[in-house]
Order: structure tokens, then C-alpha cells, then sequence
């Protein structure tokens, strides 16, 4: 249990620093468009779904599971930024509601789709 | 951005990843349905602290590393805390057991109510100011 609260812990400050590190280096367009925290979340998605299917035919161990998925892949990704980001744009501005509307559709379906290309690499065929 | 403040990311960041583990399991013990419960109620609720804690702060949500408050509280430990990638995983796996309408359910309830628990934080937080 410790071992895996230790991987959880380094591992999601591991992904954290690299969410801040996307935050600072990822250019954002002129119509306020969140693509650092889209990148992020798209990265962390597929790295889940990665560790998850090594993990479920025990490619990999617990721990290393534990730091991947629930602690980089975890720490990487951000609900609480997506979720703030969608209320301020779109209520800021005609523009800004449509941006945050293109946001929420793009997040939610590369998202998806990133996660199911994670799970399907891990998986041997 | 100094390098204390990458400090601050880390140590939020690795704080919030074990909460979510911790209630994450709590949830897990009790309740045994299909619905990614423990996930939504993560998202919601770091979603409202978020909002609550922008206004708090005052700082522009695309411009919030620089203070260690910031840096530690908001991209650290709420966005340790959250997370997108399992509410993706946890609908893939609905999906895969043939649940696609409870995953389609899922993604658009964590979507809508953590849009709403944002605003409904930021309003808090300038109706206190």
C-alpha cells in the first residue's frame, strides 16, 4: 500500500510539472482557445489507456500501473482547468461561447478517441 | 515562472493525485454500480473549488502560475486532484461492456454539472467579495 501511495504521489507531480511545462510552452491562438490544456489531457488520455491495458494483461506491475495511470496520467490531466476554462470563455463574449462550445466537443471526442488508441497499442493482438 | 513554483506544482500535484486515490477508493467501498461515481464526484467537486478559488485569488484563469498560491493550490493540487483522462477511461470501459448510452451519459452529466460547479464556485466567491 505504501508503495503505491509513494508511486501515485511522485507520479502525479511528475505529471503536474509537465501539465505546467504544456501551460508554458504551448503557444495559445488569438481566439483564446485553451490548447495547452487540451494537449495535456489528450497526451494523459492516451498514456491511461496505455498503462491500463499493459496493466490488465500484467505487462506491467501494480506499482508501475499505479505510477503511469492514476499518477502521471492523473496529475497530467485536468478536469477543474477544462471544467473553468468552458465557464469563462463562454461567458465572456458571443465569440468566446462559441470557442468554448468547439472546446468542449473537440476535448470530449479526441479525448475519447486518444484513450481507445491507448488501450488499443496495450493490448497484444 | 521561478523554479520554487515548479516546486509548488510537484508537491500540489502529488497531494491532490493521492486524494483522488483516497476518495476514489472510499467511494469504490461504497457504492457498487456501473456509473464512474467516485471520478464525477472528483470532477465536480474540484471544478467548484476552482471557480471558487480563482475569484479568491483574483487571478485570470489562463495566467494562474507565477504565485506560489497559485501554482501549488490551482494547477497543482486541484488539477492533481481531477481528472480528465480517467472520466475518458471509465467511458471506454462502459463502452466496452456494451454501455455505450451510460458512457455517452456519463461523459455529458461530468461535462455539464462541472461547467455549472464552476460558475456556481466563481459566483461564491464574488458574491462574498
Amino acid at each position: 500500500m505504501i508503495k503505491i501511495l509513494v508511486a501515485v504521489f511522485v507520479g502525479g507531480a511528475v505529471g503536474a510539472i509537465l501539465r505546467e511545462l504544456f501551460m508554458l510552452n504551448v503557444p495559445n491562438p488569438a481566439d483564446l482557445f485553451p490548447l495547452d490544456i487540451l494537449a495535456a489531457n489528450l497526451v494523459a488520455s492516451f498514456l491511461l489507456g496505455f498503462a491500463t491495458a499493459l496493466h490488465s494483461r500484467k505487462a506491467v506491475s501494480d506499482g508501475v500501473n499505479s505510477l503511469m495511470g492514476t499518477g502521471i496520467a492523473g496529475g497530467l490531466s485536468t478536469f477543474s482547468s477544462f471544467a473553468y476554462g468552458v465557464a469563462v470563455l463562454a461567458t465572456a463574449s458571443a465569440m468566446g461561447a462559441l470557442v468554448a462550445a468547439a472546446y468542449v466537443v473537440v476535448s470530449l471526442m479526441m479525448g475519447y478517441a486518444a484513450v481507445v488508441a491507448g488501450l488499443m497499442l496495450g493490448t497484444k493482438h | 515562472m521561478r523554479p520554487i513554483d515548479i516546486v509548488w506544482v510537484g508537491l500540489g500535484g502529488g497531494v491532490g493525485s493521492v486524494l483522488r486515490l483516497w476518495i476514489g477508493r472510499v467511494v469504490g467501498e461504497r457504492y457498487h454500480g456501473d456509473f464512474p461515481l467516485g471520478t464525477f464526484l472528483i470532477n465536480v467537486s474540484g471544478a467548484l473549488l476552482i471557480g471558487y478559488l480563482s475569484v479568491l485569488f483574483e487571478v485570470d484563469w489562463r495566467d494562474r502560475y507565477g504565485a506560489a498560491l497559485n501554482s501549488g493550490v490551482l494547477t497543482g493540487l486541484l488539477g492533481g486532484y481531477t481528472t480528465f483522462s480517467s472520466m475518458q477511461l471509465g467511458a471506454a470501459q462502459l463502452a466496452a461492456k456494451k454501455e455505450s448510452v451510460v458512457a455517452v451519459f456519463y461523459l455529458l452529466l461530468s461535462v455539464v454539472v462541472g461547467i455549472l460547479a464552476a460558475g456556481l464556485g466563481a459566483s461564491i466567491a464574488r458574491a462574498q467579495g
